[in-house]
């Protein structure tokens, strides 16, 4: 994938026409007119991220916001079937009803990139975006189980069904899930829920360095204690979740959730095996839930009044500290980690410092950074995109062509 | 699966009975998976399901074997690890068996192959002659170097190496049979029966004439010249437990070698004339068991029925000889031995191929270890062969070679004092490759219920100190 | 050699599913490319004489079988890389091998090419605890990766039923599921990395120790592919800390029916137990002979339902369940009482397709459907199979949905089996109609290709292959696989 410099910051601009179809039907056809006039179209949800990334050179706009509603929901088989434009809260509400919830946590991160809108479901599983349960319940990808989407031939497809287990043909479920709208625009999600948990609670140890924490997160998964959240809060953010009422010095969460019976036994075993090493305190299901979400959120360096440049770094989970120490070598930065230390978030100081930031990565063992949030210069200037070896980005070239053969869909994107 | 035989193939009862064994082969190919050759190699030529392949093609054409097919055929060790995995109870080792006559009858050998081949299957079953060779092998080791280099003498060199360095340990001289009960009193480790002494050892002790048991040992061949000191250490305890021993004189090797070779009017021959012999020894007043402490030798001694099932002057005579076929530790197991305390001593169980998946006799050696007191480990990787499978280690040296690194490195990561296996070959093997010192099964329980030290382990101070 | 044989399909049936035609070209440049291929890899690694060729010439959907042009047998990915770029150079096609173990075909090589063995690749290459990451060779077996962390209380979640033989490198070309995927998902869902071989040789690396790698997510893609659009030579995969304790248990009922409502209602209570294994009365038979595991022999249908974690999680768990099996009136609930009797219950499940070559051949169908209709497609399968005169043992993964009923039949009657398979038809596009799909683990292959459009509108097909020409624009890979021969790409 080429990833060319963008050129404005946003994705839809005022003057653009909007599209909002009201039905497949309609998005194929406007789809084929755009194909037939070669007018390149910028594909779009709620537009939260509109802020995101590469700017697209499209003269029109493509929006799900009219293809909206749940479509079929079997709470018995746990799977969902709704429009793409369905407001994220609306299926979370819904799910809610029934006891249910999304395996996968996905994150509002309106506060951190400065962006309004209507997160939509079809937006979420573009952007394969998951929260803090990735690390046990998997991504956003993993939930989805079908879809129906246009491709950049005008055609109408569907890919994938509603049962959990399908391997006929290629997936190009997975394809599409975290292609930015860049291959095609889905109209139909179909996707797998999970009960909701009896009981969560959440383990806090107290006063870790970063490897340390590390090291306790990584001891946690090795036991049987299925960990559904495991992050690491320095002290420089500790302070901005539960309103400061963390204990003091740097904070380990671990989080458990299950059959309440279940919970206290797996939390004495994470007790008996790592109390030791550091203070260690509980906190029920309310607090942990703000704070989980505040860590799904980036709350930390949401609405943190700057326009600091903010990172997504995905990384081996042993490699986080590693990774962050040798980054203050030579740069201020601020951090903190999910995913067992895996995900790192990153607000820089002053610039963004890719290329010092990917080339540590490398170092490191492999891995990505996403660049969320930076001023338009540096946006501009840098990939938003970890960029690729030559011939992984000449192979991704070729898979978008062959869905989106004359570049219509969100040129520039993703490349 | 599907096979094509026509009808005038299936009258042939071999082959009927060769197809009624594929036609089982679902090609799931779990077998390949505890295949000894296939997980060294990495070729389906030489797994199992490959081989069923191989043969099953060469019999429905009724085609000679050609070098490649042979190549693949040879090199499995008929260890029958395949036949414990098979979910579907393919009976392979009959069918190997029948395409290695197939082999036999239509291959011609190269030269050198023929040579060492005939060389083997005149000395090893032969007690005398093969006492005499390995005196001559442990003059020609020095020559092992230079053989390696010829390909062709590749054989040879493996077999001067595996020629016992020392000479065989010569059976102590008492043979004399200690009731149990008294021996063990006088010895240091005091056994406490209490009130629940076995039947069989109170039996013993004198007073009561127990209904006696008439039990003979399949003297063989190979085990007797390498270490005759495993078949003294079984007698030892058998009498102990008052069990009366009965000779039978000029039995001999029990035909497996050859048998293993394709060679089978061979095999049938030393088939039939130990049938003979057991026969007429049971008219003579009853055996209760034949029993074998080389469990290879066993393997064949059960199968005698199969292999003679076609000779009506012998299939019910073979039938009958092979239903008293007992490995030593499957007939302890029954004989109620006392439970031990812990010696603190850990004991590497290796599982003979023979053992485990021909006879099936998995649980029987390890319980009567642990019942004598001994810590048994059970090293990874218990299914697969130590490389040694009759002449393999002979005949196809390198894979031999690289099993048995594998095997010795398994054993030795269990960190145990020692090891013990029910079959000459593997002991040999193993015992060829580790500083551990490895003993049979029978010799540990005879230690253990009152006999001497095992001659290994008497050379070793560590355990001389022990006892 | 190089016609293709199949069962001929004569009285009712089916025609033989057909092989794409081989090219006459590479038939006759055979010494020469055996020669070239003998020089791109090690010692012993090409497989050349015609009788040698046989053994390759079926994987386990044995009814189908085609020798191949040769075999080779690389040992490392520079190897895999040189084979690939020449065949690409020399226009031949490849197909990719594990260990033979696919249902679907997906290993039955085609006339006109190299089949690349990875069996002599099954080294584990570094496992990492702390990342809780195993990075390995395509050639090594499912189990042994679990087998190795085991001592460490880790192990490599998805448990395919042929678990000890299949490779990791079918697994993620097959996607393969298991019985323990209820919980843990499938293949995609455990794998973090690969390294891909495509057909020109280029060597990439998708993902690696880290979640979900940036661009497009290729990975998953690459997973379940079959083998049409690379090797993979390496995999990372996820390791998951093994439970406190895990517990089968048996739950016998009256009737099939029976026994797919009560699974139905355990998801729709929100219980997610590891496993939810269901066998009809002629599978329990069959498995029962080979593991004795002590399955009930008086019922018509057994649920094995697996749950796990602390003693006090499980014994909760069971009684929810029980509660819910007593409403479908169950008729024995038999908890295991050891390691040795869990180890034997589940012996016996996984070996249940081996152990049904006990008494009659058989083909292996792979249908998902959704739970609802389970008890729907169960009844329809046995009316289906008894239209054609034939016997149907079911035994599956009921907890997704995922149905495995083995017809029964005799391979050396060519009807009959012609039967078998029309009937397997029947029940595949049952799966379809119920709103399920054609597979869910075993793959297309070559035993569903020509089924594809029952599932496929023309547009989604081509579609699919315009995606897998992106990879392999000269159709080199596999390509007598999945996709139906006519309508392709010229
Ligand atoms: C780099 C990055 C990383 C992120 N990481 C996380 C994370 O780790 N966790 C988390 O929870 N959230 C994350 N997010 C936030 C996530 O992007 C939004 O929550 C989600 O996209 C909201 O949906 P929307 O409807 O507002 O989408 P939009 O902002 O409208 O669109 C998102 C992208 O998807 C495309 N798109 C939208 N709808 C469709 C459709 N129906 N078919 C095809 N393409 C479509 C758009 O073209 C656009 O490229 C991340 C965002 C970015 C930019
Ligand atoms: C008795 C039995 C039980 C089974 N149970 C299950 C089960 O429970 N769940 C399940 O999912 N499956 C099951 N299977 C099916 C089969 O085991 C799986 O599909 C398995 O993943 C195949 O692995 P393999 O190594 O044998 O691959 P093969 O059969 O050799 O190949 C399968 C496919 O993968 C391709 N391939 C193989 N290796 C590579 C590679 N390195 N790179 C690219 N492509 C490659 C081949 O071209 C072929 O298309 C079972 C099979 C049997 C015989
Ligand atoms: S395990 Fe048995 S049925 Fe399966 S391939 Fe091997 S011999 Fe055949
Ligand atoms: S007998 Fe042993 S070596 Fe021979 S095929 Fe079976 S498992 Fe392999």
């Amino acid at each position: 994938m080429t990833l060319p410099s963008m050129s404005s910051p946003s994705m839809i601009s005022p003057a653009m026409i909007l599209h909002a179809p009201r039905s497949e039907a309609e998005v194929v056809e406007i789809v084929r007119g755009a194909l037939a006039g070669a007018t390149p179209l910028a594909l779009q949800g709620g537009g939260t991220r509109a802020g995101f990334g590469h700017a697209v050179a499209a003269e029109a706009g493509l929006s799900t916001s009219a293809l909206s509603g749940i479509l079929r929901y079997t709470p018995g088989e746990m799977v969902m079937t709704a429009l793409a434009g369905t407001p994220l809260e609306e299926v979370e509400a819904a799910l809610a009803g029934q006891g249910q919830r999304l395996a996968f946590e996905p994150a509002d991160h309106r506060p951190a990139m400065g962006t309004q809108g209507v997160p939509t479901i079809g937006g979420v599983f573009a952007a394969n975006v998951s929260g803090p349960r990735r690390i046990a319940g998997g991504a956003a990808r993993d939930s989805l189980l079908g879809i129906r989407f246009v491709n950049g031939r005008g055609e109408a497809l569907s890919a994938g069904g509603r049962v959990m287990k399908n391997v006929t043909g290629l997936d190009l479920v997975k394809l599409m899930a975290g292609s930015y709208g860049t291959l095609g625009l889905m109209t139909e999600v179909t996707f797998r829920v999970l009960p909701q948990p009896e009981r969560v609670e959440t383990l806090v140890f107290s006063g870790l360095e970063d490897q340390a924490a590390a090291e306790l997160m990584a001891a946690a998964m090795a036991l049987p204690a299925d960990v559904s959240g495991a992050a690491h809060l320095p002290e420089s953010v500790r302070g901005r979740f539960l309103a400061g009422a963390l204990p003091e010095g740097a904070a380990t969460l671990l989080r458990l959730e299950g059959h309440a019976a279940s919970v206290a036994i797996r939390a004495e075993t994470l007790t008996r095996a790592l109390g030791a090493r550091a203070p260690l305190q509980r906190l029920g299901p309310e607090q942990s839930e703000s704070l989980w979400r505040a860590v799904r959120d980036i709350h930390p360096y949401a609405e943190d009044g700057t326009q600091r440049p903010l990172w997504r770094v995905s990384v081996a989970p042993m490699a986080g500290p590693g990774l962050v120490a040798a980054l203050r070598m030579e740069a201020g930065v601020d951090a903190f980690y999910d995913w067992q230390g895996g995900l790192v978030w990153l607000r820089m100081e002053a610039e963004p410092e890719a290329a010092l930031l990917r080339g540590l990565i490398a170092k490191a063992g492999g891995g990505h950074a996403t660049l969320l949030r930076a001023n338009p210069a540096a946006r501009a200037a840098i990939p938003a995109f970890e960029p690729q070896p030559a011939p992984l980005a000449a192979l991704a070239a070729r898979v978008k062509a062959s869905l989106d053969p004359h570049g219509l869909f969100n040129p520039g994107r993703m490349g | 699966m599907q096979t094509f035989f026509t009808p005038a193939q299936r009258a042939d009862p071999a082959l009927a009975e060769s197809e009624a064994i594929l036609r089982r082969c679902v090609h799931c190919g779990f077998c390949t998976a505890t295949c000894p050759t296939y997980v060294t190699l990495g070729n389906e030529l030489d797994s199992p399901r490959g081989r069923i392949y191989l043969i099953k093609d060469m019999l429905e054409n009724d085609r000679p074997a050609t070098a490649e097919v042979v190549t693949h055929l040879d090199r499995c060790l008929s260890c029958l690890a395949c036949t414990t995995t098979c979910p579907s109870g393919v009976d392979y080792m009959h069918l190997i068996d029948h395409a290695r006559m197939h082999v036999e009858k239509t291959y011609a050998r190269p030269l050198p192959d023929r040579a060492i081949r005939a060389l083997l299957a005149r000395i090893l079953p032969y007690p005398a002659r093969f006492r005499l060779a390995l005196s001559l092998a442990r003059i020609g080791r020095p020559l092992a170097p230079l053989f390696e280099r010829i390909a062709p003498l590749r054989p040879l060199a493996a077999m001067l190496r595996l020629a016992p360095k020392g000479r065989p340990a010569a059976a102590p001289s008492d043979v004399s049979a200690k009731p149990l009960a008294s021996s063990a009193a006088g010895s240091k480790r005091a056994i406490p029966y209490g009130n629940s002494t076995p039947a069989s050892l109170s039996a013993a002790g004198a007073e009561a004439a127990p209904p006696a048991r008439r039990v003979a040992i399949l003297r063989g061949c190979a085990q007797r010249v390498l270490d005759p000191g495993i078949d003294a250490a079984a007698r030892r305890l058998l009498s102990r437990l008052g069990i009366a021993l009965v000779d039978v004189p000029g039995e001999g090797c029990c035909g497996a070698l050859v048998h293993h070779m394709g060679r089978e009017e061979e095999a049938l021959g030393f088939a039939r004339r130990n049938v003979d012999l057991w026969t007429a020894r049971i008219a003579a007043g009853g055996l209760d068991a034949i029993l074998v402490t080389t469990s290879g030798c066993g393997t064949t001694l059960k199968d005698y029925g199969h292999m003679l099932k076609r000779d009506p002057a012998y299939a019910e005579k073979a039938a009958r000889v092979s239903a008293l076929a007992r490995d030593i530790t499957e007939y302890l197991a029954e004989c109620d031995l006392p439970a031990l305390p812990a010696r603190g001593l850990t004991v590497a169980y290796h599982a003979a191929c023979s053992l485990q998946h021909w006879q099936k006799v998995t649980l029987a050696p390890k319980r009567l270890l642990a019942a004598a007191g001994f810590s048994v480990r059970e090293p990874a990787e218990g299914h697969l062969c130590c490389g040694s499978a009759g002449t393999y280690n002979i005949l196809q040296p390198e894979i031999s070679a690289a099993l048995q690194a594998r095997k010795v490195s398994n054993i030795e990561a269990t960190r145990a004092d020692l090891v013990c296996a029910g079959n000459i070959g593997c002991l040999t093997q193993i015992g060829a490759a580790t500083s551990l010192p490895v003993v049979h099964t029978v010799e540990l329980l005879d230690w253990a219920y009152g006999g001497p030290v095992p001659a290994r382990l008497a050379a070793s101070a560590r355990f001389a100190a022990a006892e | 050699m190089s016609n293709a044989t199949s069962h001929a399909a004569e009285g009712p049936g089916c025609a033989p599913i057909a092989f794409l035609p081989p090219r006459p070209d590479v038939l006759a440049r055979r010494d020469e490319i055996m020669a070239a291929l003998t020089e791109l890899v090690s010692a012993g690694g090409v497989v050349r004489a015609p009788l040698a060729l046989k053994p390759f010439e079926t994987d386990a959907f044995v009814a189908y079988r085609q020798p191949p042009l040769a075999v080779v047998l690389p040992q490392t990915t520079a190897e895999v890389s040189a084979v690939l770029a020449y065949c690409h150079s020399a226009r031949v096609p490849v197909v990719a091998r594990g260990a033979g173990t696919s249902l679907s075909g997906g290993a039955i090589p085609q006339a006109d090419a190299v089949v690349l063995g990875l069996s002599r690749m099954n080294r584990i290459l570094e496992i990492d605890l702390e990342n809780r990451t195993a990075r390995v060779e395509a050639g090594v077996t499912n189990l042994s990766i679990s087998e190795k962390v085991a001592a460490q209380g880790f192990f490599y979640a998805p448990d395919p039923s042929s678990q000890l033989a299949c490779t990791i490198g079918g697994n993620i070309a097959m996607n393969s599921g298991g019985a323990h995927c209820l919980k843990y998902g499938v293949t995609t869902n455990n794998l973090l990395g690969v390294t891909l071989v495509l057909i020109d040789g280029t060597v990439v690396t998708l993902g690696g120790k880290h979640l979900d790698a940036g661009g497009y997510d290729l990975l998953g893609l690459v997973c379940g592919a079959e083998g049409q659009l690379g090797v993979v030579t390496e995999a990372v995969v996820r390791l998951i800390a093994r439970p406190e304790g895990a517990r089968p248990v048996l739950f016998g009922f009256d009737s099939s029916e029976e026994a797919g409502a009560c699974v139905a209602d355990i998801i729709a209570a929100g219980i997610i137990p590891v496993a939810i294994e269901f066998m009809d009365r002629p599978a329990i038979a069959i498995c029962e002979a080979f593991a004795k595991a002590g399955y009930p022999l008086d019922v018509a249908a057994l649920l094995i339902v697996e749950v796990e974690g602390a003693e006090a999680e499980m014994a909760a768990m069971l009684a929810e369940i029980v509660t819910i099996a007593r409403r479908h009136g169950v008729r024995t609930v038999r908890e295991s009482q050891s390691a040795t009797e869990a180890a034997l219950i589940w012996k016996g499940r996984k070996s249940a397709f081996g152990a049904t070559g006990r008494i009659a051949d058989y083909i292996c169908m792979d249908g998902t459907v959704p739970l609802s209709q389970l008890p729907y497609v169960l009844k329809r399968t046995g009316e289906i199979c008894a239209g054609f005169g034939l016997e149907v043992a079911n035994v599956f993964h009921a907890g997704d949905g995922n149905m495995h009923p083995l017809i029964l039949f005799n391979a050396n009657d060519p009807a009959e089996a012609a039967k078998a398979e029309a009937a397997g038809n029947e029940i595949l596009k049952l799966c379809v109609e119920a709103g399920g799909c054609l597979t869910g683990e075993h793959g297309v292959g070559l035993e569903k290709r020509d089924l594809m459009r029952f599932q496929y509108s023309e547009a989604e097909l081509a579609q699919q292959m315009a995606v897998r020409a992106a990879f392999d624009p000269l159709w080199l890979l596999n390509p007598s696989k999945v996709f139906p021969l006519e309508g392709r790409p010229a």
